[in-house]
């Protein structure tokens, strides 16, 4: 059965094969092209979970040699079925939205290219072969994202992707030479085992290039505001960007972690830049009236929370975070037609009780005490778990908290409380059995956390405090949200902070000579 | 700053004040998408015709609203639009610059008018002067604005509630830095020293604008078409304030915000000033339609006399049925019933239909199950004097309001800042399924079942038997009932779609019409209506069983109510439901051909499909409005273009009937009617933009990508199949049976009404026997003469 080509391999080759169908009936309705589109999509799912399974079966293997080759491995088999998975969703979704499109065959080719090319990324079993799919996608979904080209505001979004994506990939060749010129190899699995006997200062440099590129690829603050423009190109574009191609940074350094994690610099770097770009991405949200433009700006926080969690050494979390980001946040874009129902859904029960601070003490302590039986009950099954587990688990109960302290609001009716604190208690038991799965099915072929020093303490100390701060102003937000002392703030905030103003302004993005003519 | 301004005399000051109070009334209002119901988009231009439209929108907002010159001509050359039609049209255009002959209209045939340029704003001049798309950042940073402000519950950080929009957004500008950082340096100095009321606002920004009474109107009504949809919503809120017998001055804040940023830009470009100068002239130039104009207003005059050529000939007179119906169903007048009133009576000649208005001429509030709100379930022209309850048992009721606050406190976990995490992490796994379920539609539709509808606070039986009567008054059914009648509202089942009201019952202001109908078949049921009718002249047989139902614009599948079960009815309404199912089958395949990709088969899938974009054609191809017994159009084949009202003038005492036609029915009917030719002819301005990229905002609407204008009006998607218009843009043709003297009374006691036919922006026919009789002209004159000559 290893004797076999890993079946996942052939998925992007079936996908690329109707891609240029495709590009040979471009225009409107073409036939027969959406339909196959989507029975290619399918197949690349089929082989996708046939692979699996056969690694299940097998073991890991790498295809090919030294620059060139695919890797067959737990975290390449999870992300080829994810990818595949929402590739097939997502071009299903295509066929009848594009429906009378002027460019619907080109579309669909393209969505195919980006597709196949996100499927050999995430078997990438070199850096040349990493590098190559990530310029591909660069390729395609400026395409995509200037399907209407007509409109200036979606040339200036491709302008800005462009220049991002581009220096991504600058920053990851440069990764890959320091690399081959420290250890003369760019096969992913050689370097992460030479990786683990430490690195030469090449070496670091390359980890802090790997890091540069995730914090580019994933939109990480402060060059994410391409990522918050891209609702030009139609929603399966965003989708599969937000779900399928913005994770493709966390891939990498999840891919590399052997040598990022030989670096403790690199790793408070991603701590730092996760954290802050967690919580910067997740106050804006909170401002942003429009649909999509607060569904990206919430992948902006998720993906610097995922980096944060490589930061920790928190590898398999990581993985397990793409995964579940990425599943639901394809379907958010895909549903957001559901706002305006979403919306009367809201309202229609009346008024909502606002927790007191009292309320907020007491959800806290409660929360906490969930915790403390729920990773108790865990810990005594799958083992005691390293203190940036342990940390991350108390950030993610301070969410919780949230939700219980929606319950206890002094106006909640005793139903209403009993079914948060249902809803909390599931929540955190789901969660804790997921990182037990994810430390099964992914922990052994990725480094555990490093033992914590005084470096690693103070940043896992500044991550709880900075959340645990954040959770209590949010759990106590309708007391100071429509203060006047924070008008100016929201107004600051709902703007980014303006890095995106700036970056327009650096780039001559409102300039009228570059953009010439508007368009309604 | 305001001693200059005491220096204007006050009638200057007034002056300037009510151009921006007509400004706000040349723009029409939007509705928000939660109940979203047509609007006429000139209903601010009413007071003019086509062609004078034409060129007053042209300045304003740089937009055609006749259809390119090549579209007259290709109709022209396929002889759609024949030699005839072009002459009449002609003849009936009363501008003096129009062409001499019809040789020289189709001169003109063959050269394509010229693309219309809004009259630019200081924005605009000082982009070019400084080479900076201040527009597009007015765009933006409005938009930002506004899409908070007007937030009905998508962010969780919403401004402060109870600022008006102009104070609101004076402490957004004064914090705001992205025009500072974008070049225009001071902005927020700029707005703080502002005068803090719209009204003095708008004053001083009209003095530093060199804004006289004579252009005041028109450059305010070029800024607000410059914001879009926001001063469209604006002007909502004003809409429902003037209903309520209030009022709201927001649109007069956006205005003045829109004062403030010009004022500003003029001050960052002062080479603007000249240009500006000539912009002003420009405004002040009389408004007279261009030749071309003028040419373009004939041709889809021609058009429209094309389309009334063949309409006439459908009527070909009336059919009289004697015998006693064994189902009578009364259907919504909406251009999407005729299908399927042709495909059920086609099952049996003992079915009878009749067309009304979806409300059933009840004044309807509605409270639904597990809320305490009310929606209003009526035409928006009018304000509901009853509130119909769905409510069921108060621990079901209580256990409805716990579900749903426990999913919105768990939408809160999702949505806040630290919890947003936690949730992906515990629940994000879950959407796979769901991202299966809604790859495959395996949700299906879901039709919610409501508890039967009361009348809040009871109705004594002199009151039932009141409301009865005038509803089937107004319905002509006062007589001949079939021993079962169905009242059929209607509403669409879609999945995912922003505009999912807008395909529901526009005379129960976007909700579907299933209460309406239900309430009404309960009244109507109930012993001391009918114990009552009599007193008012109205006998209903004992035998006879009102029933409400739904029908389903996407599957064409009708749901009947069982709210009043009747044992002797068993076997007719057996028999009734069989029919209605092949009539389903006869209409989903009469529709299917419309409908790209459909066939019979598929088109009920559509109403799952979450990534349908057409799920059915709304009243796209809507074009002509019939007030007649169906006798007249039991045998035409109308295809799903008219408005089918039944009236019976005979019946119809003093005309009262007939006045509540023209001022209702074919007013909202105008509205549609004008909101698919608007949206059709001047996307950019009146359209809802681009579904693949709509972005739903603050609950009310959508914006195209990132953000910038809202965007109300019906989507390209909505009115355009890939390939062509789906729409035939045509202003309505209104045919009603009935004395032209009649007819020209009413019209005389509203002239609101009088107006939108003397400006064209309908057309009016009178029926005899079944046929078309007189068209009307302008100026309550009736045309008999030559249409009888042109028909003998």
């Amino acid at each position: 059965m290893t004797t076999l080509l890993p079946l996942g391999h052939l998925a992007p080759l079936l996908v690329l094969a109707v891609a240029t169908l495709g590009f040979a009936r471009p225009g409107r309705r073409p036939a027969y092209v959406p339909q196959l589109a989507e029975a290619a999509a399918l197949g690349a799912l089929a082989l996708a979970a046939l692979g699996a399974v056969q690694l299940g079966m097998g073991s890991a293997q790498t295809i090919g040699t030294g620059a060139f080759s695919l890797r067959m491995d737990a975290a390449s088999a999870t992300m080829t079925l994810l990818v595949a998975f929402v590739g097939w969703v997502v071009v299903r979704y295509s066929r009848s939205y594009l429906d009378g499109e002027a460019q619907e065959g080109r579309f669909h080719g393209l969505m195919l290219i980006a597709l196949a090319a996100v499927l050999v990324l995430v078997q990438s079993g070199s850096l040349p072969v990493l590098i190559g799919s990530f310029i591909a996608i660069g390729v395609a979904l400026r395409q995509l994202l200037l399907f209407y080209d007509d409109r200036a505001e979606a040339r200036r979004a491709a302008t800005k992707f462009t220049l991002v994506w581009g220096a991504g990939d600058a920053a990851l060749v440069l990764a890959a030479l320091c690399l081959w010129q420290a250890f003369g190899t760019v096969d992913v699995v050689a370097l992460g085992t030479v990786a683990q006997g430490g690195l030469p200062l090449a070496g670091h440099l390359a980890a802090g290039l790997l890091v540069l590129a995730a914090a580019l690829k994933t939109a990480s603050f402060p060059l994410h505001g391409w990522l918050t423009e891209v609702m030009e190109a139609p929603t399966p574009v965003s989708a599969l960007l937000h779900a399928g191609i913005i994770n493709a940074g966390g891939f990498l350094l999840i891919r590399m972690a052997d040598v990022v994690q030989a670096s403790p610099g690199a790793l408070a770097a991603l701590v730092m830049l996760g954290g802050f770009t967690a919580l910067f991405g997740a106050m804006v949200m909170l401002t942003q009236s429009a649909v999509k433009t607060a569904l990206a700006w919430s992948t902006v926080s998720q993906m610097g929370f995922m980096l944060l969690q490589c930061g920790l050494g928190l590898w398999t979390l990581a993985l397990l975070h793409i995964v579940a980001h990425s599943l639901y946040k394809a379907h958010a874009f895909l549903a957001s037609g559901g706002a305006v129902r979403a919306v009367v859904g809201i309202n229609r029960p009346g008024p909502i009780a606002v927790p007191g601070l009292g309320a907020v003490a007491r959800a806290f302590l409660l929360a906490l005490a969930i915790y403390a039986v729920v990773a108790l009950g865990f810990g005594a099954v799958a083992g005691t778990k390293s203190a940036q587990a342990l940390a991350l688990g108390a950030i993610l109960i301070f969410g919780v908290a949230y939700l219980v302290a929606q319950g206890l609001a002094d106006a909640a009716p005793r139903a209403l409380t009993q079914r948060t604190a249902l809803a909390s208690l599931a929540a955190a038991v789901a969660y804790f059995a997921l990182h037990v799965a994810a430390g099964a099915l992914w922990g052994p072929h990725l480094p555990a956390p490093p033992v914590p020093g005084a470096l690693e303490w103070a940043l896992i100390v500044l991550a709880l405090a900075s959340f645990g701060l954040i959770a209590i102003a949010q759990a106590l937000f309708p007391l100071w949200a429509h203060h006047p002392a924070t008008a100016g703030l929201r107004v600051h905030i709902a703007n980014g902070l303006y890095l995106n103003a700036v970056l327009d302004r650096l780039i001559g993005g409102l300039s009228t000579h570059r953009h010439a003519g508007r368009k309604a | 700053m305001f001693h200059k301004q005491s220096q204007f005399s006050s009638a200057h000051i007034s002056g300037i004040l009510k151009a921006a109070e007509a400004a706000a009334r040349d723009i029409p209002p939007a509705f928000p998408l939660e109940a979203t119901v047509a609007v006429n988009p000139f209903m601010g231009q009413t007071g003019e015709d086509l062609a004078t439209a034409s060129a007053r929108l042209a300045r304003v907002a740089g937009v055609r609203i006749t259809r390119a010159r090549s579209d007259y001509a290709r109709a022209v050359a396929e002889g759609t639009i024949t030699d005839e039609d072009l002459a009449e049209a002609l003849a009936a255009c009363p501008h003096i610059n129009k062409p001499a002959d019809l040789a020289a209209l189709h001169a003109q045939l063959a050269i394509d008018s010229p693309t219309p340029r809004a009259l630019p704003t200081v924005a605009h001049l000082a982009a070019t002067a400084t080479g900076t798309d201040w527009p597009a950042l007015i765009d933006r940073c409005f938009g930002l604005w506004a899409a908070g402000y007007f937030d009905r519950g998508q962010a969780l950080w919403t401004p402060a509630p109870g600022h008006s929009a102009f104070a609101g957004w004076r402490e957004w500008a004064t914090h705001d830095l992205t025009p500072e950082i974008a070049g225009l340096t001071g902005f927020c100095a700029h707005v703080a020293s502002a005068p803090d009321t719209p009204e003095r606002a708008i004053l001083r920004a009209s003095e530093r604008l060199g804004l006289g009474e004579d252009v005041a109107e028109q450059v305010f009504h070029r800024l607000l078409m410059d914001i879009g949809g926001w001063s469209q919503h604006a002007r909502w809120l004003l809409w429902q304030a003037e209903l309520a017998g209030t009022t709201d001055s927001t649109i007069t804040d956006l205005l003045a915000i829109r004062l403030v940023w010009e004022e500003a830009l003029l001050e960052l470009a002062p080479q603007a000033s000249q240009p500006w100068v000539q912009t002003r002239a420009a405004h002040a130039a009389p408004l007279v339609p261009s030749p071309a104009q003028v040419v373009d207003a004939v041709l889809q005059e021609a058009a429209e006399r094309a389309h009334q050529r063949g309409l006439s000939a459908a009527m070909t007179g009336l059919d009289v049925t004697n015998g006693r119906p064994e189902v009578q169903a009364a259907f919504c007048i909406d251009v999407r019933s005729e299908v399927f009133r042709r495909a059920f009576e086609a099952q049996d000649t003992a079915i009878d239909t009749i067309g009304f208005a979806g409300f059933f001429g009840l004044p309807l509030a509605h409270r639904p199950h597990g809320t305490d709100q009310t929606q209003i379930h009526l035409p928006v022209l009018l304000n509901p004097a009853l509130t119909a309850c769905s409510h069921a048992g108060p621990k079901a009721e209580e256990d409805a309001r716990i579900s749903a606050r426990a999913l919105r406190a768990w939408g809160r976990f999702r949505q806040a800042a630290v919890s947003s995490f936690a949730f992906v992490e515990s629940a994000g796994p879950l959407y796979g399924w769901k991202l299966v379920k809604g790859a495959l539609g395996l949700d299906g539709v879901k039709a919610a079942k409501s508890p039967a509808p009361q009348i809040e606070g009871g109705l004594t039986a002199e009151q039932k038997a009141d409301i009865g009567a005038k509803v089937l008054t107004a319905m002509s059914m006062t007589k001949h009932h079939a021993p079962l009648v169905l009242l059929l509202g209607h509403g669409a089942s879609v999945t995912n779609n922003p505009h999912e009201s807008a395909y529901h019952c526009g005379a129960c202001a976007g909700q579907t019409g299933e209460m309406s109908a239900r309430m009404l078949a309960i009244l109507l049921n109930d012993p001391e209506t009918r114990a009552g009718l009599p007193e008012h002249g109205i006998t209903v047989a004992e035998d006879v069983l009102f029933v409400a139902g739904l029908h389903d614009t996407t599957t064409d599948e009708i749901t009947l109510y069982d709210d009043c079960p009747a044992k002797s009815h068993k076997d007719r309404l057996e028999q009734t439901r069989r029919w209605l199912k092949a009539a389903g089958a006869q209409a989903r395949a009469e529709r299917a051909l419309r409908l790209p990709g459909a066939t019979a088969q598929s088109v009920t899938a559509r109403a799952a499909n979450w990534a349908e974009l057409r799920p059915e054609w709304g009243l796209a191809g809507c074009a002509a409005f019939i007030a007649a017994p169906r006798g007249v159009t039991r045998h035409a084949d109308l295809q799903g273009r008219a408005f089918l009202h039944s009236y019976d003038w005979q019946d119809d005492a003093g005309f009262a009937t007939l006045e509540l036609i023209l001022t209702a029915p074919v007013v909202v009917a105008s509205w549609i009617s004008l909101q698919y030719y608007g949206s059709s002819v001047a996307p950019h301005a009146f359209g809802g933009g681009n579904k693949l990229i709509h972005n739903v905002v603050g609950g009310i609407g959508v914006v195209q990508g990132n953000g910038g204008v809202l965007r109300p009006g019906l989507p390209w998607q909505s009115i355009h199949d890939g390939e062509a218009l789906a729409h035939e843009p045509l202003r309505l043709s209104v045919m009603i049976e009935a004395p032209t003297e009649a007819i020209s009374d009413i019209l005389q006691k509203h002239p609101d009404v009088q107006a939108l036919f003397d400006n064209g922006w309908l057309h009016l026919f009178a029926l005899e026997g079944g046929k078309v009789a007189a068209r009307y002209r302008p100026g309550r004159v009736w045309d008999g003469a030559a249409l009888q000559a042109k028909a003998a």
